[in-house]
C-alpha cells in the first residue's frame, strides 16, 4: 500500500493506493502549528474508512510520499534560522541590491524589500577569484578565523557561503566550509557552488541563503514526521517531493532543503503529463491548477516540463528569487476566493486580492464580506449550495446574491446574472493571461495544446478558459481536485546535478565536455546507489543550457549522447539548439556560434510498475429531477442537467449545458461543448 | 469572448480588453529581453514596448521604462504618418530622431502599423531599445559635450522605412553595419526588436479579427474616458496649490559655469481635475549634449505627477488629458531644434526636470512629491569600449554596475535601485560575474555607503561605491557625472544626499579626481572609483519613526552618531532604542530647525 500526502494551506490531501490497485482520496484539516499532525490525521481518516486502526493501517504502508509547504511557509512567515552570509570582500550587498528591476514603476508606496540575510549578518572574506578561475587574491586564513569567531558571536544558527566565481574555482568556498566545520561543528552551512552552480552571484547567494536558513527547521520537521509515523507503526520508506518534480528520501532532502520550496505544486505538471499521455495525442499540454487563492500554470511539451531559475517566493521584485532551477510554474492571484470589485471609474476587477479560505467567499458564511469567484459561480447556478465538497459545506446563496447585487451589479448597471457572469469572465481573462505568458515564453501555441484542469475550483470556468485559448481539448482528471497529490504517486526518485563548463561551438572541446558528462554521470550513479537502485533501473538524461553568442539568457536543450565522439554529434546538438531557439523565439541565427554554459544530468528511477488505478468515488443520490437553472452568457438562464461523475458511462458523448459533480469538485460544461468519460476516469471535453 | 453589437462596452469587458492589450505589450517585452544581444538590452533591460491607436495616442505601455513612453511614441507615430501617408501591412519604420518625437538618438525605435484585412490602419506597435552603440563620434551613447548633432555623430533616422511586406531593407542595415561599432551586436538587437514588433502586430491582428476592429476602437475611446475619469478623481483628492521649484545640473563644457538650472512651475487645480506644469522659464538650448528633447521634457514632468497620485490610474492618452505642460521652442528643456544635440536627453537634465517638478509638488502638499532622485550617470554606468584581450575582438557597451538614487517619498522610504529618475527602477543591475565574462574588467568593490542617504521622515537611498577597471588591456570609459556640486536635495525638510565623486586609481597607487564629463583611457590594473549619490529625503528627519532609524543602524546603513545628530534618535551600544533619551533629544528646539 502506498500513500501520497500533500499538505496545503487549508487541507491535507491524502491519496491511498491499495495493493489491489484501487485508489481513494481523503482530506483532513491542515494543522498550521503542527503540519505533521495533519498527515497523521489524514492517515487516521483513511484507516477509519476501512475500519482499521492507525497502527495497522500505517504498518501496511510500504511508501509515503509527502508534499509539504513547511519550507515556503517558514520563509513567508520569517521563521527560518538566523543565518549569516560569508561573501567576497568588497561585495557585501549582493542580497540587498539583488538584480534590480521593479514592477509598478509609479508606485512609491511600496517598501524596498529587505535582503534575505540582513547586512548586519553579512561578513566579508578577503579573497578573490576571477572569471577564468584564477586566484587574484589568496584567502586570508587568519582573517577568516577571526570572522568566523565574530559570526559565532552574532548568534547565527546557519551559514551561507557565496564567493564570486566559486563556480570557476571552488577552492576558497571549500576551504571556508572546512573552517566552519572545524570552528562551528554544530552550525549547518551551505556552499553556493554546491547547492546551485550557476553564473550570476545573486542567484547563487540567494539559493545558498535560502538553503542554509531552512536546514535546522527542515531537519527537525522531517525527522519529527518520520519519528511520529514510525511511532504509529509506519515502517516503510518516506519520500519528499521536490521543486524539480521528483522525490527524495526525507533524510537526503533535509541536507538540501531548498529542494522543498515548491514541494507540492511541482507535482501538478507531473500528474498533468501522466494524464496528457493517457488521454490525448496532442504534443503539448497546459496544466492549470486552481486553488482558492492562486492559479498555477505549467506546460508539458513532448513529455518534457520546462524549468526556470526565476522562481520568486512572493511577488516578483518584492519577494526573493530562489535562483534555483525548478519546474516553471507561473502563479497568479486568481482562484475561487479572488475578490471582485468595481473601481471609481466603473471598471470591474477580480483579484489578486483573495478572501482565501478564511474568511473565504461570502457564501461560506464565515465572515467574508466581499464577493468572490465562488460566490459568482454559486449565483449562476453552476454550484449546488447543498452539495459543495460533497455536501460537507452548505453555501448561503442568498448572501452571495445580495453581495453581488450590491457591490457589482448596481455599480455596473447590470442584472444580477450578468454581473455574476462578468466576474467569471474577468477572472477567466486573468487566468488566460497567465497561461499566455508562460506559453509565449516557451513558444507554445495554446490552440494546439490540451488544457488539463486541476484543483478544487478548476471546474468553474475551465471550459470557458479552453474556449478563450481555442484549445481543442480539455481534460479533467478524476484526481483533479488533488492533482499535486496524485502526481506524487506517479513521480520518480529524482535528482539533478549540474556543472558549469563554458564552450563555444566554434571552439569545441570534445574531451573536456566528455569529462564533464562523465563526472555528472558518476554523481547520478552515486545517487542511485544511495537510493538503493541499480544503475540499470535508473534513467539519466543529459541537457545543456545554451544560447547564441552574445545572448545572456539560455534555453535548455536535451543532449542525446553520453559522449561526443564525432563532428556529427556536435552538429546534431547545434541543430537542436537552432530548432529550439526558433520554437521559443521565432528566429534562428545560423551564422552565430552557439555557446554552451551549464551541463545537467537528471537521474531518475521509477518506483511503480503499473499505471495508477481508478479512483473510488461515491455517486450522489440525485432526485428524479436532476436539473437546475444555470446561467450562461450567450444562452441566458437554461435548464441544466446535473450529472454525477460516478454515474457516467465511459465513451458516451453528451452535450452541454451540464454540471458534472463529484464529492470533491464541480465541472461546468457550457452550452455547445460536448463531453464524455474516458476509461481512465478522466472527463474529456471538446470546448 | 464575443463583443455584442453596439459600441458600448460594460465595465467587465473594458477590464478584459485592457488586460489583453497589456498582454500584447508583455509578450513583446519578453521577446526583446530573451533575444537581445547587447548587455544594455539583455542584462539591463533598457527597452520598452507600447501600443498606439491609429491616431497615435498612447493606449498602453505596460512594464515599460517611464521615460521611454509617456510622451514620445505618440509624437513618433504622428511623424510616421506624416512622412508615410500610405501605410501598408508589413511596413516597419526605424525612428530615433529627437527632433521628430524620439527621446534620444540611442533609443532606436521600431514602429509597426497594424493594418486590418481591408487595408485600414488600426494601431501601431512600438518597440524601443537603448542601443549599446549608435555610431557616435566617440564610443558612448551619451555624448555630453557635443556642440551639435554633427559632433555627436549619431546616425539619425526620422521614421525611415526599414521593412516592407515583413522583409527588411538591407540598404539600411548595410549603412548601420558600416557606422555602428560591433555591428553584429547591433544587428542582433535589431532582430530582437523586429521580432518583438512582429509578435505585437500578429497578436493585435488576431485580436481585431476575433473581437472586431470597430469594438477595439470603441474600447480605446472608452478606455481613454475611463482613464481620464480616474485621473480627475485622483487629482480631486490633492490640495489646490501652486509652487515653483528648481533643480540644477552641474556644469560641464558647453554649459554656463554654474551649470543648468531647471525651473518647474506647477499648479494643481483639483476642482478642474487639472495639473499644469510650466517649463517655459528655462534657458535656451546649449551647445552640449544635455538638451532635453520634447518627448523627454514632457515625459519627465508627467512622471513626477504620476509618481504622486494613485498608482492604479492608467497611464495613457486619456489620463494625460488632465495634464497641461507648457514648453518653449529652442529651450534647453522644451523643444530643442536641429542640429543642437540631445545626446543625453533621457537622463541628466531630464532627471532635473522631474526632480524640480517633484519638489514643487512636495511644496504644495505633504502628501505628494518626492525628494530629488540621484544624479546620472556615474562611472559605474559608463559606456566602456576597447579590444577584449581574451579573443582580440572589439567591444562596446554600457555598464549598469549599480546606481541606487531612490528618493524619499511622502509615505515611504526610497526604492533603493532606481538607477535614475526617469527609469523608475525598471532596469536590472548587472551581475558582477556577467560583466566580468562579457567585458574584460574586474569589479573590486560594489557596496552601499553608510551615512550617505538623504535623511528624512522617509529617507532617500544611500549612495553606492563601485570600483572597477580593465584587465589584460586598456579600456576607454565615457560618462557624464552629475551631482558633484548640486547633490540631490530633500523635500519638505528632508535633507540632501551626499555628493557624487569620481576618481581614477592609477597603477602608481595615486588617486586622481576625474572631470564630470570624462572620456578617459584606463590601463590594465587601473581602476575607476565611482561614488554615486543616493537620493534626497522627505520630511524632517527628526520626525522619522525611531524604529526605522534603529533598523538602519542595525543594518549599518546609518551610524549611531548620525542617528543621534540627524534623526534625533538615541541608540545604545548594543543596538537598542533608548526611548527616554530619544524623547529628550526630539524635544530640543534644534531638532525642528
Amino acid at each position: 500500500m502506498r500513500l501520497a500526502c500533500d499538505t496545503g494551506g487549508t487541507f491535507t490531501d491524502l491519496i491511498v493506493e491499495y495493493d489491489d490497485g484501487a485508489v481513494k482520496m481523503f482530506k483532513a484539516a491542515t494543522v498550521p502549528s503542527d503540519p505533521a499532525q495533519g498527515v497523521i490525521d489524514a492517515a487516521a481518516v483513511a484507516a477509519a474508512d476501512e475500519g482499521a486502526s492507525l497502527r495497522d493501517f500505517l504498518g501496511r504502508c510500504e511508501l509515503l510520499v509527502h508534499g509539504t509547504t513547511h519550507a515556503i511557509n517558514a520563509i513567508i512567515t520569517g521563521r527560518t534560522a538566523k543565518t549569516a552570509l560569508l561573501t567576497t570582500a568588497g561585495h557585501p550587498d549582493i542580497l540587498t541590491l539583488r538584480e534590480g528591476g521593479r514592477s509598478e514603476p509609479f508606485n512609491f508606496r511600496i517598501a524596498y524589500p529587505a535582503p534575505y540575510i540582513p547586512r548586519a549578518l553579512t561578513f566579508e572574506v578577503k579573497e578573490r577569484v576571477n572569471s577564468a578561475g584564477a586566484i587574484v587574491e589568496p584567502l586570508d586564513e587568519a582573517a577568516l578565523a577571526r570572522t568566523i569567531h565574530e559570526l559565532s558571536d552574532s548568534g547565527a544558527e546557519a551559514v551561507a557561503v557565496c564567493l564570486l566565481w566559486s563556480i570557476a574555482n571552488s577552492a576558497h568556498e571549500l576551504r571556508i566550509g572546512e573552517a566552519l566545520r572545524a570552528q562551528l561543528p554544530h552550525v549547518p552551512f551551505t556552499l553556493s557552488h554546491q547547492v546551485n552552480p550557476t553564473l550570476r552571484e545573486y542567484r547563487r547567494a540567494s539559493s545558498a541563503a535560502i538553503d542554509a536558513s531552512l536546514k535546522p527547521l527542515m531537519s527537525r520537521y522531517l525527522g519529527g514526521l518520520v519519528n511520529r509515523l514510525t511511532e504509529n507503526g509506519f515502517g516503510g520508506r518516506a519520500l519528499v517531493l521536490t521543486s524539480q518534480g521528483g522525490m527524495m528520501d526525507a533524510d537526503e532532502l533535509a541536507k538540501q532543503p531548498i529542494h522543498a520550496i515548491n514541494s507540492g505544486p511541482s507535482m501538478a505538471p507531473i500528474a498533468g503529463r501522466y494524464y496528457a499521455g493517457l488521454n490525448s495525442s496532442l504534443p503539448v499540454a497546459i496544466v492549470a491548477d486552481t486553488g482558492g487563492t492562486t492559479y498555477d500554470v505549467s506546460v508539458v511539451r513532448r513529455g518534457r516540463i520546462p524549468k526556470t531559475r526565476e522562481t520568486w517566493i512572493g511577488n516578483p521584485y518584492r519577494g526573493h528569487m530562489t535562483g534555483f532551477p525548478s519546474i516553471d510554474i507561473k502563479s497568479v492571484g486568481a482562484g475561487g476566493g479572488s475578490i471582485a470589485s468595481v473601481d471609481a471609474g466603473g471598471v470591474l476587477h477580480v483579484g489578486p486580492k483573495s478572501a482565501g479560505s478564511v474568511p473565504g467567499p461570502v457564501c461560506y458564511s464565515a465572515g467574508g464580506k466581499e464577493p468572490t469567484l465562488t460566490d459568482a459561480s454559486l449565483v449562476l447556478g453552476h454550484l449546488d449550495p447543498d452539495y459543495f465538497l460533497g455536501g460537507r459545506m452548505k453555501l448561503d446563496i442568498d448572501a452571495a446574491q445580495s453581495v453581488i447585487n450590491e457591490k457589482i451589479a448596481k455599480p455596473l448597471g447590470l442584472s444580477l446574472m450578468e454581473a455574476a457572469s462578468s466576474i467569471v469572465e474577468v477572472a477567466t481573462e486573468n487566468m488566460v493571461q497567465a497561461i499566455e505568458e508562460i506559453t509565449i515564453n516557451q513558444g507554445i501555441d495554446p490552440s494546439e495544446a490540451a488544457l488539463i484542469g486541476g484543483g478544487g475550483a478548476a471546474g468553474f470556468n475551465s471550459v470557458f478558459i479552453a474556449r478563450r485559448l481555442q484549445s481543442p481539448l480539455l481534460i479533467m482528471p478524476e484526481t483533479g481536485a488533488a492533482l499535486s497529490c496524485a502526481g506524487a504517486l506517479m513521480s520518480d526518485l529524482r535528482d539533478e546535478y549540474r556543472s558549469m563548463f563554458f564552450v563555444r561551438s566554434s571552439e569545441w572541446k570534445a574531451e573536456a565536455v566528455n569529462a564533464v558528462l562523465g563526472e555528472l554521470r558518476q554523481r547520478c550513479f552515486e545517487f542511485l546507489e544511495r537510493a538503493g537502485k541499480t544503475r540499470e533501473s535508473g534513467h539519466i538524461e543529459f541537457a545543456v543550457e545554451a544560447r547564441y553568442q552574445g545572448q545572456v539568457w539560455e534555453i535548455e536543450i536535451p543532449v542525446h549522447v553520453n559522449l561526443f565522439a564525432t563532428q556529427e554529434d556536435l552538429d546534431a546538438l547545434v541543430e537542436d539548439f537552432h530548432v529550439h531557439h526558433r520554437e521559443v523565439f521565432a528566429v534562428r541565427d545560423d551564422h552565430s556560434a552557439v555557446e554552451f554554459v551549464c551541463w545537467t544530468a537528471a537521474v531518475s528511477a521509477g518506483l511503480r510498475k503499473k499505471p495508477l488505478g481508478r479512483l473510488q468515488i461515491a455517486a450522489r443520490k440525485l432526485g428524479e429531477k436532476s436539473v437546475r437553472q444555470a446561467y450562461f452568457r450567450d444562452a441566458g438562464l437554461v435548464e441544466t442537467p446535473v450529472v454525477s461523475m460516478a454515474n457516467l458511462k465511459p465513451g458516451v458523448v453528451a452535450s452541454g449545458p451540464a454540471v458534472v459533480e463529484t464529492p470533491f469538485t464541480t465541472i461546468v460544461i457550457d452550452p455547445g461543448a460536448s463531453y464524455w468519460l474516458e476509461e481512465s476516469g478522466s472527463l474529456l471535453i471538446k470546448p | 469572448m464575443k463583443l455584442s453589437s453596439g459600441a458600448r462596452l460594460d465595465g467587465a469587458k473594458l477590464s478584459i480588453v485592457a488586460n489583453r492589450f497589456g498582454g500584447v505589450c508583455r509578450k513583446m517585452g519578453n521577446t526583446l529581453l530573451r533575444t537581445g544581444r547587447s548587455g544594455v538590452l539583455n542584462r539591463a533591460k533598457d527597452f520598452s514596448c507600447c501600443i498606439l491607436t491609429a491616431e497615435s495616442d498612447l493606449l498602453t505601455a505596460e512594464e515599460s521604462l517611464p521615460i521611454h513612453v509617456l510622451s514620445g511614441p505618440d509624437l513618433m507615430g504622428r511623424c510616421m504618418k506624416q512622412y508615410h501617408p500610405v501605410l501598408k501591412r508589413g511596413d516597419v519604420f526605424l525612428h530615433n530622431s529627437p527632433y521628430h518625437g524620439n527621446s534620444h538618438p540611442a533609443d532606436h525605435t521600431l514602429l509597426m502599423p497594424v493594418i486590418d484585412d481591408d487595408g485600414t490602419h488600426r494601431f501601431t506597435v512600438v518597440a524601443k531599445a537603448h542601443q549599446a552603440d549608435i555610431g557616435n563620434s566617440v564610443p558612448t551613447t551619451y555624448h555630453g559635450t557635443a556642440r551639435d548633432v554633427y559632433e555627436e555623430g549619431a546616425l539619425i533616422f526620422p521614421a525611415v522605412k526599414v521593412a516592407e511586406d515583413y522583409v527588411v531593407k538591407d540598404d539600411i542595415v548595410r549603412m548601420c553595419r558600416m557606422r555602428i561599432r560591433v555591428p553584429d551586436q547591433w544587428h542582433g538587437d535589431f532582430l530582437a526588436m523586429l521580432g518583438a514588433a512582429f509578435i505585437g502586430e500578429r497578436e493585435l491582428l488576431s485580436m481585431g479579427r476575433e473581437l472586431g476592429w470597430y469594438h477595439l476602437e470603441a474600447f480605446s475611446r472608452q478606455w481613454f474616458d475611463y482613464s481620464r475619469k480616474r485621473m480627475i478623481e485622483a487629482i480631486a483628492k490633492l490640495p489646490k496649490g501652486r509652487a515653483t521649484a528648481k533643480s540644477t545640473h552641474d556644469a560641464i563644457p558647453g554649459t554656463p559655469p554654474d551649470g543648468i538650472t531647471v525651473t518647474s512651475k506647477v499648479s494643481v487645480v483639483p476642482s478642474a481635475g487639472k495639473i499644469h506644469v510650466d517649463l517655459t522659464d528655462n534657458p535656451d538650448q546649449m551647445a552640449c549634449g544635455l538638451n532635453v528633447s520634447e518627448a523627454c521634457t514632457r515625459t519627465s514632468a508627467m512622471i513626477a505627477i504620476f509618481n504622486s497620485i494613485d498608482p492604479t490610474v492608467p497611464k495613457n492618452a486619456g489620463s494625460f488629458r488632465c495634464i497641461d505642460i507648457e514648453i518653449k521652442n529652442r529651450g534647453v528643456v522644451g523643444r530643442p531644434e536641429h542640429p543642437i544635440s540631445c545626446s543625453a536627453s533621457t537622463t541628466n537634465l531630464a532627471d532635473r526636470v522631474q526632480n524640480a517638478t517633484q519638489l514643487a509638488l512636495a511644496e504644495i502638499s505633504e502628501e505628494i512629491g518626492m525628494g530629488e532622485i540621484g544624479c546620472f550617470c556615474p562611472p559605474s554606468t559608463a559606456v566602456v569600449s576597447g579590444i577584449d584581450p581574451r579573443d582580440g575582438k572589439p567591444y562596446v557597451n554600457q555598464l549598469f554596475l549599480g546606481h541606487t538614487a531612490g528618493a524619499g517619498a511622502a509615505t515611504q522610504d526610497a526604492w533603493l535601485t532606481m538607477l535614475h529618475a526617469g527609469n523608475g527602477g525598471m532596469c536590472f543591475i548587472d551581475s558582477v560575474e556577467l560583466d566580468e565574462v562579457y567585458t574584460p574588467i574586474l569589479v573590486k568593490t560594489r557596496r552601499l555607503i553608510a551615512d550617505s542617504e538623504g535623511a528624512g521622515t522617509f529617507r532617500g537611498a544611500p549612495g553606492i561605491l563601485v570600483e572597477y577597471g580593465p584587465i589584460g588591456a586598456r579600456m576607454q570609459a565615457i560618462f557624464i557625472a552629475d551631482g558633484n556640486i548640486n547633490n540631490p536635495k530633500g523635500a519638505r525638510g528632508g535633507e540632501a544626499a551626499a555628493c557624487s565623486q569620481q576618481h581614477v586609481l592609477r597603477t602608481d597607487g595615486l588617486s586622481h579626481a576625474l572631470p564630470q564629463y570624462c572620456d578617459t583611457w584606463l590601463e590594465a590594473g587601473e581602476t575607476l572609483i565611482s561614488v554615486a549619490s543616493g537620493g534626497g529625503g522627505y520630511g524632517n528627519p527628526a520626525g522619522r519613526d525611531p524604529k526605522r532609524v534603529l533598523e538602519d543602524v542595525r543594518e549599518k546603513l546609518v551610524s549611531r552618531q548620525r542617528a543621534r545628530d540627524v534623526y534625533r534618535v538615541s541608540i545604545t551600544r548594543d543596538f537598542q532604542l533608548d526611548e527616554a533619551e530619544t524623547t529628550a533629544l526630539r524635544a530640543e528646539p534644534s531638532s525642528w530647525n
